[in-house]
């Protein structure tokens, strides 16, 4: 909704616009929806300048229609692929999360989205030397995982530095602070945060759904409509810059019993492909173990549902592959 | 008002008729005709981008590929278009029906995605103005036939809240819309398929036609407006026993995967029968399914059982 102000263009000048409130016109919208000739002759304006502010103000604030094969020739050269470093993971999401849209990781606790998201984060700045935005909402954010994920990789001290420097974290816990940093990076955040690196290619988000389910249920609307305000902000922020949002969900149980992840119906539409980890159930004594069931329940180019095993001690295997420095690694993760 | 000759004509002259863009979705001779909204309405992952893929294909591809050679306006509120999956569809159907010593697949694709035109609306105002901008597009252009609309519940929690405590500020702004599109039908004869996300979960007890969870939630105006229903849903289906034992008689170690099988139910809305039917106004709407059809969704798009 946008309200008429004076200058907005040539020939809306202040005595046009009181004279527009007089006839009930305060919006872009109204004057765009009403008779010109009606309003030209309250107004006691001519039905042409009237009709030349109309088609200016239209064409400042309508979305323009793009042709599909522009939209097609811009796509293939900005959407990225970016590797999750998993060879599992990169089969169930058709070789890696994508820019210009939404991926949803789901489970119950423990089941290991922090880890993914941690893991993601590190390849992502560490390989493909671009910059990371990581939200954290539910004060789980351990820089101590990535650096040991990074040691992994490399064990040039400089370079995991470097790597590190390229992630940047925001810590919030509630919802307006989660839009304000949002629409801060759509207004040009993006931009000042790629200077010093490369740019930024990811937002995560972990998790989404600890910051929107208090506000869920009941009477009021206000929650789903912040949901939905987050989601379009994230859209068009994956969208116009081309970089891979990756949120993080919890699961609830539906009325058959089976898991499903949460935030209700109307979330379920908003992201393009969505996970859902498991933990495994072993049979045998109970042995903390990195194995996790991956199911790809929403995509638009894979059939669904399709399961992986997932482990995530992948991320921490050791270089040399000795047995002492993996069992060693055992312990730490259990 | 007035309007050039050229407008005028491109206002009078027929467009494209799209009775017969999908005759197995709709009964016998009861495709969407001249000015009608179809309504897709169905819960997450039942085939609903899908089909609006499907029928965009059938409009844009040359006659020769099995086509109808029409422009298409896709408006995208929610970002869903996944222009990398529809030009795999397009492909897949170009290269089904491609003769052997016809031209280049490149420029045949070009010229179909060049019939699409894509719009992204953020707010249920910004629809507004475009729709009024488009009126502009749909006089200059007269081979623009459809109009796909993915989707129209987009901003309803959005206007929900904005509009307060009374349903009618809440309705407001889709109701503009939904009158604005009246008299662009009215006036220019398109057809529109319209994708609407359902906000209730659906319960598993029930019977699954006529469940209390399909009810229209968008404001009166758009349930006037809607002359065709199409209910979408979706459940796994496991193969039938002939596929087993071949698999199991051809030694193979592969367990037979289960499909995800898509039905559609198309109904008529109850508002916009034109009969003199006593039951006009009943307060339930008529859930009479008039044809169920089901698919599968393959590499090459919507395959009908």
């Amino acid at each position: 909704m946008v309200i008429l102000r004076e200058g907005m263009c040539p020939g809306l000048d202040e005595a046009l616009i009181r004279d527009l409130r007089a006839a009930d016109i305060k919006t872009v919208e109204d004057l765009v929806s009403s008779d010109i000739e009606e309003v030209a002759q309250r107004c006691s304006v001519s039905y042409k300048a009237l009709f030349a502010i109309r088609r200016v103000l239209l064409a400042q604030h309508t979305a323009f229609p793009v042709s599909g094969a522009d939209l097609y020739e811009e796509l293939l050269s900005s959407t990225a692929i970016l590797s999750t470093g998993n060879p599992s993971l990169d089969k169930l999401l058709d070789s890696g999360v994508y820019t210009g849209e939404i991926t949803e990781l789901s489970g119950g606790p423990g089941s290991g989205k922090s880890q993914v998201c941690f893991a993601v984060a590190a390849h992502i700045s560490f390989h493909l030397k671009q910059s990371v935005i990581f939200i954290d909402t539910t004060g789980g954010f351990c820089a101590g995982r990535l650096l040991q994920m990074l040691q992994t990789e490399t064990s040039n001290t400089q370079e995991q530095m470097e790597a590190l420097q390229r992630i940047h974290v925001s810590r919030l816990f509630d919802v307006y602070a989660l839009l304000d940093c949002l629409y801060g990076l759509r207004g040009g955040g993006l931009q000042q945060t790629s200077v010093g690196g490369g740019s930024v290619k990811a937002v995560i988000v972990d998790s989404v759904s600890a910051v929107i389910s208090p506000l869920l249920g009941g009477k009021q609307n206000e929650g789903m409509s912040l949901m939905i305000q987050v989601a379009g902000v994230l859209k068009t922020m994956a969208k116009d810059f081309n970089i891979a949002a990756l949120v993080t969900n919890h699961v609830t149980r539906s009325a058959s019993g089976e898991v499903q992840p949460g935030l209700g119906v109307s979330w379920s539409h908003i992201p393009r492909t969505r996970i859902l980890l498991e933990r495994v159930e072993k049979s045998a004594v109970f042995s903390p173990s990195g194995l996790r069931s991956a199911t790809l329940i929403k995509s638009s180019r894979q059939p669904c549902p399709i399961k992986e095993e997932l482990n995530l001690q992948w991320w921490s295997r050791s270089q040399e592959a000795s047995s002492s420095g993996k069992r060693k690694l055992d312990e730490t993760d259990s | 008002m007035t309007e050039s000759g050229a407008q005028l004509f491109a206002r009078l002259e027929a467009r494209r008729c799209l009775k017969d863009i999908e005759p197995r979705l709709f009964p016998e001779d009861g495709g969407p005709n001249h000015g009608e909204v179809v309504e897709l309405y169905g819960a997450e992952g039942t085939g609903k981008t899908e089909m609006l893929y499907h029928l965009l294909c059938r409009c844009v591809l040359p006659v020769a590929s099995g086509g109808l050679e029409v422009d298409v306006v896709f408006v995208d509120t929610d970002y869903s278009l996944d222009m990398l999956r529809l030009v795999s569809i397009l492909d897949n159907r170009l290269n089904s029906a491609r003769s052997p010593s016809a031209g280049s697949d490149e420029a045949v694709l070009r010229s179909c995605l060049s019939r699409l035109l894509v719009v992204h609306c953020s707010s249920s105002a910004q629809l507004l103005l475009t729709l009024h901008f488009l009126e502009t597009t749909l006089s200059s252009r007269p081979g623009l036939a459809l109009l796909l609309i993915d989707s129209i519940s987009a901003f309803y929690w959005l206007d929900r809240s904005e509009g307060g405590a009374s349903f009618s500020r809440q309705e407001e702004r889709l109701s503009k819309c939904a009158e604005l599109l009246g008299r662009l039908l009215r006036d220019y004869r398109i057809t529109v398929f319209a994708t609407c996300h359902a906000i209730r979960r659906r319960s598993h007890s029930g019977p699954p036609s006529s469940s209390e969870s399909d009810r229209p939630f968008l404001c009166r105006p758009w349930q006037r407006l809607v002359t065709h229903r199409l209910v979408c849903s979706s459940r796994q289906e496991a193969p039938n026993n002939n596929n087993n034992n071949m698999a199991a008689a051809a030694g193979s170690s592969e367990e037979p995967r289960t499909r995800q099988v898509f039905t559609v139910h198309a109904t008529a809305a109850a508002s916009s029968s034109t009969t003199s039917s006593s039951t006009a106004t009943s307060s339930s709407p008529r859930t009479k399914t008039y044809r169920s059809s089901s698919f599968y969704v393959t590499d090459g798009g919507v395959e009908f059982i």
